[in-house]
């Protein structure tokens, strides 16, 4: 028997590569007669260029040639590219020069002069509602049905609201659960606050550089992306190539938390300027560069209304959040809604939201988007309902929590699963919820305790893609992936659950992932914590496929039925009479004698066309099995993860430090424990960084951003939690997914940030401070009854 | 040699930062050559030093030239200017020590003179002995050939007032004026007790200007000054000198450099001063 | 003409190996010239091109100044060159000047103190983020503050001793080597000058390009500390928003002679909230003769921030600096 490789901890095969610097990034690589690109960045919050004078420039000695948006395929439109005629933030490249090297290229960019023309610009989007209010665009402030348009409210909402609500105008989305005055109704106690989640920007480790040649119409490209197959999709999209003549290499990534689910819309400017220019071109970003165009969490700012009845289960929940779309758009606030009926279940519910753009850099999905700030704003609200209600904060959200039975709102689909309470009791005893909630307000010398919960449920899956397995015949298994390495493990992961449906020693299993050449199946974005369950069941399917074509294969050389034969340890044999069998090297040379199905000259018709050509282009190599996902789901998948935060908060200089964090999750089966426990903190720290120190700051008279550096924009450092935060899992099989795992990637973040703002509040006597991220001089000036140094509906702070 | 000093602005534009503090050395080097030039070629004056005894009739032996206030104000102007140019120009040469609140304070007491001053020379004098008129210049020419030794023809005595004076007066007026206004508007740019600032108050190419003009006057002063203090010094205008200080000026000095037609000394019983026998820039 | 970051333009790199050499070629090169330590401030102006010396004089071979030796009085004298962590983790810094050590081991990172030298530690210039952003303001030899109007982001920026700018002093090891009555030794062409540590650090109403006394031309060589004084208690302490790679949002270092139960002297010195380390007279007067105890320190604290004034959004700072100061005196051992 092979071990079992489900739950254990088996090191992912690039990791070596990674600790020991051989790994090779995109901006590693080199070609032939490379040339280095750097870009000229819009000095504006929002312009329209008028004229470009590239004359001194393009007279310097070793300057290649400029491309400007004009260059780049397709039409300038609503939609973000490369480069762009109407920068719409600081930042914004408007035009990129190419020459012999860096240095030369980047004083070329220094002796053109941008004629702009100065547009209004607008940062916060209430200023932006107001009548007379400017437009972040030209074309609007805010978008419905794709439709960009501009929103005005009247000065009325702005009056009735005062200084200490938010104001609510005119929503452009809206939809209700229940009846939500009904629920307030019957609610024995109604919490209702004003608050703000600033937007952050994700800095991942690795600025998102490239570089791109052509090789006889070929466009090949290194690129920083979290996916692989679905990335060169995009790539192709945005050059307006076929697919096939689009090669892209991505093996590693230096962190993506959503900013790179394609990576590509920079990926054109070398593959443009390498198209133009005839030499092989290399962007190299910078920290600098990374700043602006790196994308950025959307901001909130946000009303809600929580009823509860005497027992502690919430009755209503009205909530109405502003998002700050940044200069091109997110849809964070859809799923906010969304993720607050998984948290709660609330018996009523009302939703009202509008995205208003600013000119600030461009939006993305930041791991649980619209999902962390949401939690992290509402979390807070329910602690203090569960003091006036005299409940245990434990036990409020036990009482609201999803179980098998939970609903997702607004269309009130069902989940696969949601072991919640399990993971609450889970955390709870890990954390030791009983003995340190009574800690909570104790002082000693100028340090007060508080604790809290943060719980935090995210989406974790999706189903229907396709696994790609090969058998060569050196005997191992080789598993296609067409995922993306972004650092979470799961290119390896995943295919354990091949391995397992094969009883296989996980040494005798390859993975093939990184470069579209290897014949990659049809994938998942690795965004929305899917990879797991989807690519889970995907090799799942692939692997059950190879058993068929296995058994097949053995009972057409070795006789008897192909029921009779089992597989396990590389080999598939007579159940019952192990040694008549045939080593998996052997199956596949038969396989590829014998052609047809068993070699990938035939394979299933519902393969999506991308696998269809990876398989193809394997066909012949060994025993090729390629099978979609069709197993059954219904129902919505979701993970929980739940952290608990114990901080001592310092009276007398604001300063919060963390002492004790633990956490626990239902994302189903364990698929690797240490991975899983790695990633959760990750999560968990990322989160406690939005509410604790992490900031994109503007100066509102110039439009621009402050913090282009991380020790300006000040993400966690590893000090900044205990040495060693704690993690469980529950570790009960999602009953609709065949290995039973869920993904884990999103939900840690809004758990860790909500928990800390709620041990925070605790620690102040119940005092929330309604923002993010709550700083120390925050603190201080609540705790010493001084002037706040924000207003309360204050963005980019 | 710049004139200007530039900048990059955070939005990319290029703006004006003020004028090269080059320029300081430029003013301190034309003032120097001004002197010795003005020195070497201008003789002291050998006019006739006699005066007319009919003309002396019934002129008491002291004329009062600057009344008490007049000369207050001088002082206390000089005393507000030199301390607003040492505490521009000594930390730009090096010469460091904080200057910011001396200099705007002095700034405001120069403000509190002028203003004194304007109200001074419409309530208590008669300000038309300052106005320039076709006489003046005329006279002017004249006395700037007679410097440049282009004629031997003799100037007639001016009034109250020599048309070179006058013509300084407003040239150092304008100048000094200059500085005050842009020198307030400056203050919205610094921190300090009498209002808030707003260093937005302006555009920058707005401010550019300001900040230009603000210099253009500064170093003017210099010169001004050096020229100022220059004909103080000069023996035959010294007499002049000494009636800043104490007041008046003799009957011989009175008759010699003014037409007593052009300034009339009304009440000769009492030897005091009419009411235009005030003051002088 | 087009703004570019994160690329550094050539320079001269000039690299003497002994002291003679360096201060030569700093004068040679004077405002043209930049002298290199551990890089980690150069690097950040050299890499944002706002800063464009034509010469950099790099100081990483001159061994000399890099020691750390005891004085015949019974100080220590310290190379301008020495590394933060063997600053912090000298036996000698620790056993007589465990504030100096404490400070300098809570600079930045470990590899920051590995690389970063106490010298520039001292003379590095403020992280203003709109000076530092390359903008033309005061500091920059313009003529407008972008951090002190209200609407200016000035969380960090100073409660005191502002004139025209308002950016702060960055310096952990600064407070502390004022606190201990440090003397620096500055080398130029013309010879050698020292500075009380106190006189060392200039405000912006005396020159508002410079944090320091040092002109072009001039070099940092060497710190000197005087005896320390037996028992006298110390306290020192930084704040900041992480706990890792981050400046201070305040620090205090204080040096107390406490007899019996009595404060006989006390130095008292803030950094963090003025251009330079504020030496707090009025804070240590009132220390002087009382006891070290909390009310004490309250008094001191309040006396410390009576002339502090805030911008629009650092209130905090007041009460932090008092507080602080009131640590300083009540915790100091």
């Amino acid at each position: 028997m092979a071990e079992n490789v489900i739950g254990t901890d088996i090191a992912p095969p690039d990791l070596r590569a990674k600790i020991t610097g051989r790994a090779r990034y995109a901006e590693d690589f080199r070609a032939e007669g490379m040339v280095f690109a750097k870009l000229l960045l819009s000095p504006m919050p929002h312009a329209r260029v008028r004229r470009v004078d590239t004359q001194a420039a393009e007279a310097m000695e070793g300057v290649l040639g400029i491309i400007r948006a004009s260059d780049l395929p397709g039409e300038a439109g609503p939609r973000e590219r490369a480069l762009t005629d109407e920068p719409k933030y600081e930042g914004e490249p408007i035009l990129a020069v190419a020459a012999v090297d860096e240095t030369t290229a980047a004083a070329a960019v220094e002796a053109i002069n941008v004629d702009l023309e100065e547009l209004p610009f607008v940062l916060d989007p209430l200023e932006s509602l107001r009548e007379g209010g400017d437009d972040a665009r030209l074309d609007g402030n805010t978008v419905k049905d794709r439709e960009v348009f501009s929103l005005k409210w009247p000065d009325a909402v702005f009056e009735e609201a005062g200084e200490d609500r938010l104001p609510m105008g005119e929503p452009t989305a809206e939809w209700a659960v229940g009846d939500v005055e009904a629920g307030f109704a019957e609610a024995a106690v109604v919490v209702e606050e004003t608050m703000v989640h600033q937007s952050v920007t994700h800095h991942p480790m690795e600025p998102r550089s490239c570089m791109a040649y052509w090789q006889n119409g070929k466009l090949f490209l290194h690129g920083s992306t979290q996916s692989t197959q679905q990335a060169r999709n995009a790539v192709a999209r945005s050059m307006e190539l076929d697919v096939e003549d689009v090669v892209l290499v991505a093996e590693y990534c230096g962190g993506g938390f959503g900013s790179k689910i394609s990576g590509a819309p920079i990926m054109t400017v070398p593959a443009v300027m390498s198209r133009k220019i005839g030499r092989p071109v290399m962007l190299r970003i910078t920290r600098y560069e990374e700043s602006y165009i790196g994308r950025a969490r959307a901001g909130f700012q946000g009303w809600a209304k929580i009823g509860f009845r005497r027992d502690g289960r919430m009755t209503a929940l009205d909530l109405y959040l502003v998002q700050d779309s940044g200069s091109y758009g997110a849809s964070d606030f859809g799923t906010a809604g969304v993720v607050a009926t998984a948290s709660y279940q609330p018996e009523n519910m009302r939703f009202r939201a509008i995205p208003v753009y600013t000119n600030t850099p461009p939006r993305s999905a930041q791991r649980a988007p619209g999902g962390a700030q949401i939690v992290a704003m509402l979390e807070p609200l329910v602690d203090k309902a569960a003091r006036e209600l005299g409940l245990d904060r434990l036990e409020i959200r036990k009482i609201n929590a999803a179980d098998g039975d939970g609903w997702l709102g607004p269309n009130q689909g069902r989940f696969t699963s949601a072991r919640v309470r399990e993971a609450l009791e889970l955390g709870a005893e890990l954390f030791d919820w009983d003995a340190k909630r009574q800690l909570s307000g104790q002082t000693e010398g100028t340090k007060v305790t508080g604790v809290g919960i943060g719980l935090s449920p995210f989406t974790a899956g999706s189903s229907g893609r396709d696994g790609l397995l090969v058998v060569r015949d050196d005997g191992k298994l080789y598993v296609h992936q067409g995922i993306g390495n972004l650092g979470t493990h799961s290119i390896a992961d995943t295919a354990r659950a091949a391995a397992k449906v094969l009883d296989l020693s996980w040494d005798q299993v390859e993975i093939v992932w990184g470069d579209t050449r290897k014949h990659l199946p049809h994938s998942t974005v690795q965004a929305g914590s899917q990879t797991t369950f989807a690519h889970t069941r995907a090799n799942h399917a692939a692997a059950e496929a190879l058993v068929a074509l296995l058994q097949e294969l053995a009972a057409r050389e070795l006789g008897d039925s192909p029921e009779s034969y089992r597989v396990a340890d590389g080999r598939v044999f007579r159940a019952g009479n192990a040694s008549v069998g045939m080593s998996f090297a052997e199956a596949a040379r038969r396989a590829v004698a014998l052609g047809g199905k068993f070699s990938g000259e035939e394979y299933p018709d519902d393969l999506n066309d991308a696998t269809k050509a990876a398989v193809q282009g394997l066909a012949g190599q060994g025993l090729v099995a390629a099978a979609k996902d069709n197993y059954p789901r219904d129902g919505a998948i979701y993970s929980w993860v739940i952290s608990f935060c114990q901080v001592e908060l310092d009276k007398e200089t604001g300063e919060v430090e963390i002492v004790d964090l633990a956490s626990s999750a239902d994302c189903g089966t364990v698929l690797h424990s240490r991975s899983l426990t790695a990633q959760t903190n990750g999560g968990v720290i990322q989160g406690i960084g939005m509410a604790k120190s992490q900031r994109w700051v503007f100066d509102p008279r110039w439009g621009v951003p402050l913090t282009k550096r991380f020790y300006t924009a000040r993400p966690p450092g590893i000090l900044d939690v205990p040495r060693s935060p704690r993690f469980a899992a529950v570790d009960l099989p999602d009953p609709q997914t065949p290995v039973g795992s869920k993904g884990i990637g999103e939900p840690p973040v809004g758990a860790g940030e909500a928990a800390y703002a709620c041990a925070v509040a605790d620690a102040m006597g119940g005092r929330y401070l309604r923002r993010t991220p709550v700083t120390s001089d925050m603190i201080l000036a609540e705790m010493e009854g001084r002037s706040g140094p924000y207003e309360l509906l204050d963005t980019h702070v | 040699m710049e004139f200007l000093r530039h900048a990059i602005n955070p939005w990319g534009d290029d703006v004006l930062l003020g004028v090269s503090w080059d320029l300081i050395w430029a003013a301190v080097v034309v003032g120097a050559l001004f002197v010795v030039g003005h020195a070497l070629m201008v003789p002291k004056k050998t006019g006739d030093e006699t005066v007319d005894p009919d003309e002396a009739r019934d002129l008491p032996d002291k004329v009062l030239r600057h009344t008490t206030g007049a000369r207050a104000f001088h002082w206390s102007m000089t005393v507000a200017m030199f301390v607003l140019l040492v505490t521009s120009f000594f930390p730009l040469v090096g010469i460091q020590f904080p200057w910011v609140t001396i200099h705007w304070v002095a700034g405001f007491g120069l403000i509190l003179t002028v203003l004194y001053h304007i109200w001074h020379v419409f309530a208590k004098q008669d300000f038309r002995t300052m106005l320039v008129g076709g006489k003046d210049v005329a006279e002017g020419v004249l006395a700037l050939k007679k410097a440049l030794r282009a004629t031997d023809a003799e100037a007639p005595r001016p009034g109250k007032y020599p048309a070179d004076q006058k013509m300084f007066h407003h040239v150092a007026g304008v100048v000094t004026v200059g500085a005050i206004v842009t020198g307030v508007l400056m203050m919205y740019r610094i921190d300090h007790v009498l209002w808030e600032q707003n260093p937005y108050l302006f555009g920058d190419a707005a401010w550019g200007v300001i900040y230009v003009i603000h210099g253009l006057c500064g170093v003017g002063l210099i010169f001004l000054v050096i020229a100022h203090v220059y004909f103080a010094v000069r023996p035959e205008k010294r007499w002049m000198t000494w009636s800043m200080i104490n007041g008046w000026i003799t009957r011989d000095k009175y008759l010699q450099n003014h037409d007593p037609k052009r300034w009339e000394v009304v009440d000769r019983e009492a030897g005091t001063a009419s009411r235009d026998a005030g003051s002088g820039g | 003409m087009a703004v570019i970051r994160d690329m550094i333009p050539p320079f001269e790199l000039y690299q003497p190996s002994g002291v003679e050499d360096a201060v030569r070629l700093v004068g040679e090169h004077g405002d043209q010239g930049w002298v290199l330590a551990g890089g980690l401030d150069t690097f950040d102006w050299l890499k944002d091109r706002i800063k464009r010396p034509a010469a950099v004089i790099d100081l990483g071979g001159v061994a000399e100044l890099g020691g750390i030796s005891e004085t015949d009085d019974g100080g220590l004298e310290i190379g301008a060159m020495a590394r933060l962590t063997a600053v912090a983790e000298s036996g000698d810094v620790r056993s007589r000047f465990p504030l100096l050590a404490e400070a300098a081991g809570l600079v930045a990172t470990p590899q920051i103190r590995n690389q970063g030298t106490l010298g520039g530690n001292i003379v590095q210039d403020t992280r203003c983020w709109y000076y530092r952003s390359g903008w033309p303001c005061y500091r920059a030899g313009g003529n407008v503050c972008y951090a002190g109007t209200s609407r200016s982001m000035n969380r960090e920026h100073c409660i005191l001793g502002a004139s025209r700018c308002v950016a702060v002093n960055p310096s952990d090891t600064a407070p502390a080597l004022v606190a201990l009555d440090a003397e620096m030794t500055v080398a130029n062409a013309s010879g050698e000058r020292t500075y009380a540590a106190r006189d060392f650090f200039i405000g912006p109403e005396i020159d508002i390009t410079r944090m320091t006394v040092l002109e072009p031309g001039d070099l940092l060589t060497r710190v000197r500390l005087p005896a320390p004084q037996p028992g006298a208690r110390w306290y020192f302490e930084k704040i900041r928003d992480r706990k890792s790679w981050d400046f201070s949002l305040a620090s205090v270092a204080s040096v107390l002679h406490v007899d019996g139960d009595v404060v006989r002297d006390a130095r008292i010195v803030v950094n963090g909230v003025a251009p330079y380390p504020v030496r707090s007279d009025a804070a240590e007067a009132v220390a002087r003769g009382r006891a070290p105890d909390d009310e004490t320190g309250q008094m001191a604290g309040e006396a410390a921030v009576q002339d502090a004034r805030a911008l629009r959004h650092n209130d905090y700072k007041i009460a932090l600096m008092r507080n602080l100061v009131k640590r300083s005196v009540r915790d100091a051992a």
